[in-house]
Formats: structure tokens, sequence, C-alpha cells
């Protein structure tokens, strides 16, 4: 990468983090900020429209693609704390502005500089310093970062320069959790099954803590854990790099 | 419009042959790096395949022909079974000395032992490859208890590429990879399915 | 949802009898793929080369079926041609009653399933014996297959003891697997060799050589096929292959992803029937070439689908196949594929429910051993899907508020605070229970946000 160490980075933050968590959004603030970024925060953001792409509704996709390409490509980096959202800009716009000879050009340039914020910070070669956290984690491999955006190795190097932090495997990281979006309201009932699987290996690590990058599936695993009774906490991963794991995990009153 | 003509109009226009030879080949150059390891020495790789759980082939291995009937009363005996066997109509057979045996006239429908021939051994996989000819029927290759696999070590090759033999096309051409078995029940795996039970490689040179 | 989908998906997650059988059959096949690929470190290279190789085909695909053709009927087997699955089963019945064939043998085919052949058959009066262990307990039990490598993986050996001590002439007496599957030998093999006639499928079909290729680990293939005095094929247009070799490099990524091993035990290669001097073999052999949706399929989007093996992977990988099993898919195929292949052969309307059934976790295409887009094919269908109206007015008009809303900032901001106050109603910490939200909260917790959005408080000077 070729950055300028001082660069200016537009913050998408995701609609879920917006409304149900803004932790992880100061989280990213402030990770950047250490990492020597500018961020500005785009004011006309709302959602990358992935509930719209998945549900089959092109059109309106379409019409969220260009909204975004044009209030983001102005930013040297397009910095996103969710796989699915960055993979949604990274790999389906210029897909869906294919064939507009408009917008396609644009769409590869703002999907070329879009990234998912670990595997921005990890690229940038910055490491956490000074943040501890006495903890025993496991970690989840989100579906979309893992195999749209190849996000795997960069959190667990992250995290491996936090003070006292020990990371155990999760026996089957890599599979799905059961969220999957839309999925999750239209099919609750297997989305509950597939959680409930996902549930019991966390539970069987002996880890304390849970950390993914994607706050759906957090959202997901830890209200199975909790209504399992569990006492496993969940955080997003940029909360643990910021060293705002103190504070609430999901589902604790922030 | 017969259905052949609908669905070749469907379809479209047909390219040229040689041009379409030309790219089918083309798919494949380079190919040879891309396989799954093969192993060293042959005649070890080949044994090493007949010895994995899915193929389950015991074997032995003789410096002629002249020692096969032996090799086989020392299997059969070894085994437990019937001093019985059925013979191909191949000439090789009639050369030798089978008095220590019983040569069953029709190929038992169940029980019983086989005796076969294979052209060829592969030793990606341990397969034995066979084709059918008058020395050659199919059938009880696939209708015996236990099968008894003749293989000149001289008919070893390495990869399954190589197992198609030149020339004309045989009516059936076909690889034996270890003995019948299935997993349809609760994922057990049963040996001896429909085909044998039991598969014998007896090496020779 | 559809009532029909929902009752066979509730009906799966409450049979934990399935789950222990999917469990033992899908996800062994999964540790077993996995150490067989582990050890093959170009299988990424290999599985791009064989997408190729099946792209070509498809691409050229009326070139191949009509040198197919030539070939298969210079070896003197005769090819017939089939659109539609009713002209295929015609064509098959025709064929049996020209030969007097009072039973016939079949060995595995998902195309015979596809194309309704048992039925077809049943309905010509003509005896039918499944020589595929699987097939023959299913054939038993009434049922349709639930997996397309292990079809009766849904029994459990209690079933099977029971539909075997019912039907068979000599049942096991020992209540153990190994002496069931002896009975089922026993029963079936005078049925095999007494059989009029035999039908299989076909894994490949050699376009230069004109070769019908079956693979099998039983051996039933070869014992239903050979002895009979006339064999016919029913193959989908879509397996061709140019040549032997082309076939060998499919073979090596099929054995390996669908159940860990190098090569499955039967791989025979039929040109043509018994030639003179030939022991056994058929008098006749008769291979039908079947369309059905097929070259439908390769105009509209899905040629990357006509790329499939039939190894299972995809199925044995899929996280929701893991909780509902075969049956529940309600067609022919399931898992991934089957959510792929039934829109297409048994219309979208109907079926709308499969493509959508799915998380688009992606591991599906990530161990495809012809590397198919399955979640890109599936995202297909949910636009077509979405276009005709099919999707519910529910979800129509959720989707539309709230993208008329996200188009507007400060109508979404104001949505969102509204939102963030009405789930606050219901708690400030974990929810147990959340209105409107029955589907999350029947099973989970859900975490209450917080005060007030990211955006409102950065806006504030939050940071």
């Amino acid at each position: 990468m070729t950055i300028a160490p001082s660069s200016r980075v537009a913050l998408f933050v995701t609609c879920l983090v917006d409304a149900m968590r803004p932790r992880v959004g100061f989280a990213a603030l402030r990770a950047l900020a250490d990492a020597g970024c500018e961020v500005v925060v785009p004011e006309a953001q709302t959602c990358c429209g992935q509930p719209a792409l998945n549900s089959g509704d092109r059109a309106t996709a379409t019409d969220f693609a260009r909204r975004n390409v044009a209030m983001l490509e102005s930013y040297e980096a397009i910095v996103v704390p969710s796989g699915s959202c960055a993979g949604t800009i990274r790999c389906h716009y210029p897909e869906l502005l294919a064939d507009d000879p408009q917008w396609a050009a644009r769409a590869e340039a703002v999907a070329a500089k879009t990234w998912e914020i670990l595997a921005w910070l990890d690229a940038r070669g910055w490491r956490p310093e000074g943040v501890a956290l006495e903890a025993r984690a496991t970690y989840h491999d989100s579906c979309s970062g893992l195999r749209e955006l190849g996000i795997k190795a960069q959190p667990r190097r992250l995290l491996g320069a936090v003070d006292g932090l020990d990371l155990v495997p999760l026996a089957g990281e890599e599979t799905c959790c059961g969220f999957g979006g839309t999925f999750c309201v239209k099919y609750p009932a297997i989305s509950n099954a597939i959680a409930d699987e996902k549930a019991a290996a966390v539970e069987a690590t002996g880890a304390g803590l849970l950390l993914a990058g994607d706050l759906g599936c957090l959202m997901n695993m830890a209200g199975k854990l909790h209504r399992r009774g569990s006492d496993v906490r969940a955080f997003h991963t940029i909360e643990v790099l910021a060293g705002m794991a103190d504070g609430p995990a999901i589902g604790e009153a922030q | 419009m017969s259905a052949r003509d609908a669905i070749l109009a469907r379809l479209g226009p047909v390219r040229d042959p040689a041009v379409l030879a030309a790219e089918a080949a083309a798919l494949l150059a380079g190919e040879e790096r891309e396989r799954p390891a093969g192993g060293e020495d042959l005649v070890a790789r080949f044994l090493a395949q007949l010895g994995q759980p899915s193929v389950a082939a015991t074997h032995a291995r003789i410096g002629s022909l002249a020692e096969l009937p032996g090799a086989v009363s020392g299997y059969l005996a070894a085994e437990g079974a019937e001093p019985a066997l059925w013979l191909p109509p191949d000439a090789r057979v009639a050369g030798l000395d089978w008095s220590g045996l019983t040569r069953l006239a029709d190929c038992p429908i169940d029980d019983g032992a086989v005796l076969a021939f294979a052209r060829a051994g592969v030793a990606e996989t341990g397969s034995l490859v066979f084709e059918t000819s008058p020395e050659a029927p199919m059938l009880p290759n696939f209708l015996a208890l236990r099968h008894i696999v003749v293989l000149e070590v001289a008919g070893l090759v390495r990869w399954l590429e190589d197992a198609a033999p030149g020339g004309a096309v045989p009516r059936a051409h076909y690889w034996v990879t270890g003995v019948s078995g299935t997993t349809d029940i609760e994922g057990t795996y049963v040996r001896g399915a429909h085909g044998p039970r039991f598969l014998h490689v007896v090496l020779v040179g | 949802m559809s009532r029909a989908f929902d009752a066979r998906v509730d009906a799966a997650l409450a049979d934990r009898q399935l789950k222990i059988a999917v469990e033992r059959t899908a996800g062994t096949a999964e540790a077993k793929r996995g150490v067989a690929i582990g050890a093959w470190p170009s299988f990424g290279a290999a599985r791009e080369r064989a997408a190729a190789i099946k792209d070509h085909v498809i691409a050229n695909l009326g070139a191949y079926l009509v040198q197919f053709e030539a070939a298969a009927t210079a070896s003197g087997a005769t090819v017939h041609w089939a659109q539609t699955a009713d002209e295929a089963c015609s064509i098959v019945v025709e064929i049996c009653r020209k030969a007097g064939a009072k039973s016939v043998a079949r060995s595995k085919s998902m195309l015979g399933e596809e194309i309704g052949l048992p039925h077809a058959l049943e309905a010509a009066g003509i005896g039918r014996v499944e020589t595929d262990l699987a097939e023959h307990i299913i054939q038993l039990a009434g049922e349709r297959p639930s997996h397309i490598i292990w079809p009766a993986m849904h029994k459990t050996r209690e079933q099977v003891s029971e539909l075997f001590h019912a039907r068979h002439r000599e049942p096991h007496v020992e209540e153990s697997i190994v002496a069931m599957a002896a009975s089922a030998r026993r029963q079936l093999r005078g049925e095999m060799l007494g059989a009029d006639v035999g039908i299989s499928g076909a894994n490949f079909l050699i376009a230069d050589s004109g070769q019908v290729c079956t693979v099998t680990n039983e051996g039933n293939a070869e014992l239903s096929l050979v002895p009979p005095r006339v064999h016919i094929v029913t193959a989908g247009i879509e397996k061709l292959v140019p040549s032997m070799d082309h076939a060998v490099h499919l073979l090596r990524l099929l054995a390996r992803s669908a159940t860990g091993a190098a090569l499955t035990q039967y791989t025979t290669f039929y040109a043509g029937p018994k030639r003179a001097g030939d022991h056994d073999g058929p008098e006749e052999m008769h291979i039908v070439l079947v369309d059905n949706g097929r070259s439908a399929m390769r105009d509209d989007g899905l040629a990357e689908m006509l790329r499939c093996i039939r190894c299972g992977a995809c199925m044995n990988h899929c996280v929701v196949f893991r909780q509902i099993g075969g049956h529940a898919y309600g067609g022919t195929y399931p898992g991934p594929m089957g959510s792929v292949l039934t829109p297409a052969l048994d219309g979208l309307a109907a079926n709308r429910d499969l493509p959508n059934a799915c998380t688009m976790n992606g591991k599906c295409q990530e161990v495809c051993p012809v590397a198919i887009p399955l979640p890109t094919l599936l995202r297909g269908w949910r636009e077509k899907s979405w276009r005709e109206g099919l999707e519910p007015v529910t979800l129509r008009s959720g989707l539309g508020l709230w993208a008329w809303a996200a188009r507007r900032p400060w109508l979404y901001r104001a949505g969102v605070r509204w939102a963030i106050r009405a789930m606050r109603l219901a708690g400030r910490g974990w929810i147990a229970k959340l209105p409107f939200a029955g589907g999350w909260t029947g099973g989970r917790d859900f975490p209450a946000p917080a005060a007030e959005s990211f955006m409102d408080r950065y806006r504030k000077g939050e940071r």
C-alpha cells in the first residue's frame, strides 16, 4: 500500500453500528487517529444497500451504489468496520454498475480504495500500543470478510499485540453463524438452529470473550449465548484494539 | 422437428471440430503440474495405494508366472477358503500347473474366487486396468467374493492418463480401485456390497 | 416462506434422528474431503482448469453432442434425444416394451430421478429393481433420495432393518449393518442377473470416443448393466467432456470432493454393445441424451451451473443443509446446487424459498470442484423473483419504505431515532422479547441499542 501517513480517510460507519452500537464507530475513530489518519465522517451516509442487494431488489441496490460512490469518491480511502459492508462496496458495487458507462469506472475506483478496518490497519503496519486486556478470547471469522475480502490473519495479528490477551481457536471458526442479514428474519428457525451450534462451539473453547469483525454476526452469536445462559461476552474487534473493551459488552446497557 | 433438431437448433451453430479439438487440447496444457503427488517408485506407490482403507487390497509378489498357481493356493489357504477358483479363457492360464486347485467350470454367482489378468496398474490410485475381450469376460470380476488379479510389474503406469489402451476403443474399459464397499447404512463402511469383498493382487516380476 | 417449505423445514428441525444422520454423513464427508484436499496443493489450479473445461464444452455443446453421437453410433450404440422429462421416459419405456422387458435393473442415477423414471416405469407396468443399496432402501420405503451421493442417509439402521425383515426373502438374522448389507446382496443378486434391461445414468460422456463413464463403489452398476440384453443410459446433455484425458482431470476432483478418496472403486467406460467373441455384455445399448431445461439454463444465465459434476460437496458444507437435510428442499436435488437447479427445473414461483433460504456465506463456492459461483446464481434467482413480483408484499413494502427513507439522510436519521426509542421501550440491555421481532427473540436475546445513534453523537461533537 502506498498511502501517505497522514491520509484523509472516510469512515463508513454502517447502518448497524450507527443504530445499534455507536461504540464501534468511536473505537474506529480512535484507532484510525492513533494510526495517523485524518478521519472524516461523511454526513450523508446511511446504508451500503446490502438489504436490497440480498433481497433481489437490484434496482434499489444499484441506486444505493451510485449514491455511495458519489459520496465517497473524493476521499483517499474509505474504511468500514464491517466485512459484509466493505465487501458490498468493494465486490458488488462494480458488478452492479458494470454496464453503466457513466458509473462503472467510478465504482471501480471507489471499490479499489475501500477497506475493511482491520485489514486497513494491519496493512499500514499499525499495532495497538499500550493496550492491555487480561482475558481469554476466541475469534469468529465472519463469512463475507473471510471469503470476499480475505480477512483471516489480520485480526489475529492485531490482537496479538494486545497485552495479556490469550486468543484460543474456535472449532469451526469459518462456519457461518446463521445471521446472513435478511436470512435471520426470513428463516428464523433455521437461523436459530445454526446459531445454537455456533454458540455451543464458542462455549466449548472456555473463552470469556467472543470477538469478530461484523456487528450482525456478533449480535446474533451474543444473543444466542446469553439466551443459553452463557457468561461469554462479545465485542467488536476494533473496540478491543482501541482499548475500549473495558466498557459494556454487546447486550449490556451502553 | 425431431427432438434432436430442436435441441441442436437451440444450442446454436457448430464450430469447426478441428478448432474445437485444438481448444480442448490447449485446456489440458500444463495439467501434469497440478496432479496430486504421484510418489517416486512406481511399485512402492502402487502398493501403498493398495493398502489405503478405501482400497483394502492385499498383495503378493512372485518372480514369474510359473509361480502363480502356488501363490493362489497359498493365498486361499491362508484365508481359510476353498482351494477352488474360476479361471478366464486366457492363453497364459493354459501353460500353468493348476493341479493343486479345483478349476470351476462356471464362474460362481456369489461365493468363490475368480482370477483375472489386469492389463495395467496405476500407481497414482492403486487401480487395476481391464478391457473386455474374448479372453477377458467382465462379469466374473464383479461376481466373485474373492477377486485375485495378476499384474506384471512392467504393466504399471504412474498416472490414470496412461491407463487407457491405445488403438481401437474396447467395448468396456474399466478400473478397479479396491474392494466393493458402501457407507449407505448410517455411514458405516461395509465391504462387499455387491462386488468382491476381497481383492488380492499378485504382482509378477 | 411458502407453507409447504415452512412445514418441511419445521419437521426437519424437529427430527433429532435426522440431525444425527446428517452429521454422520455430511460431517464425515466434510472431514474426509478436508484431508484429501489438504494433501493436494494444486487443488485451486486444478479446479480452475476443470471449470474452464466444462465452460468450453457448454459453450460448444451442440458440436460435442454431434461428435459424441457419431462416435457412440459407430461403436454400435443407438443414440436418442429427448427435450423433456416426459419424452425421455417415453423413449425408455418404449425400448423396454420392444425388448419385452418384465423387469429392469437400475443403478443409481439422479437424472433418472429428475425425469421421474421410477414413476414412468411403474405406470407402464414394468418391474423395477433398484440395485444401489441406498436406492434399494428408499424404494422399499417409498421415499425420494435425500442426498445425491447417499440417498438413504436419513434412514436409521433400525428403519433399514425393519424394511429388510419385511421385504427380503432371506433377511439378516444378526442385527448388524454387515448382516443387513449381506441380506441386500443376497436379495438383489438374482434380480440383477435376471433383469431383461439394465438402466444407468452417466457421470461423463466422452465425446471423441462415444464412451459412457459410470463411477460407483458397490459394483452394482456393472452387475446390472452387463448381464441384461439391453443397456439403457439416460444422461443430461451437460455430461459431455471432450476426451478421456479431460474426464480423468475431472475424476480426480470428483472422488476427493465427494468422499475424500483418490478414486471410487469402479470406474467403467462403456462403448456400445457386446462384440463378436465377447462372453458377456448387452446385445443392445441405447443412450438417451436428455435436455430437460439444460439448453434453456445455458441461455438464461445459468451456464455455470451446468459445470456441476454432482459431487455433493456443496451440500455437505452448507450450514442450512446441515440443519434441514435433503427432503426439506422438496425437489430432486438438495443443498446449494439443488437451490439453483430446482427453480429452473420445477419453476421459480413454487420454489422461491430455496434461493432465499441461504445465508450467502460462500462456503459452497469455496469447496465446489468446478468453482461454480453458487451465491451469485442464487442471488440471480432472488433478482428474478423480485422482478416477477414473487416476493411477499410485506417484504417489498418494508424494503421499499426503508429504501425510500435511506435515500433521504435527514429522514433516515429521524427514523433511526424513532426506532431506537421504540426498541429501548422493551429494555436497555438484553431484551428477551421484542415486538415484531419474534423470529429473533423466539430463540435468542436482542441487544438494546444505545440511547443515541453514532451519527447524532458524532454531530454533537463526541469523539
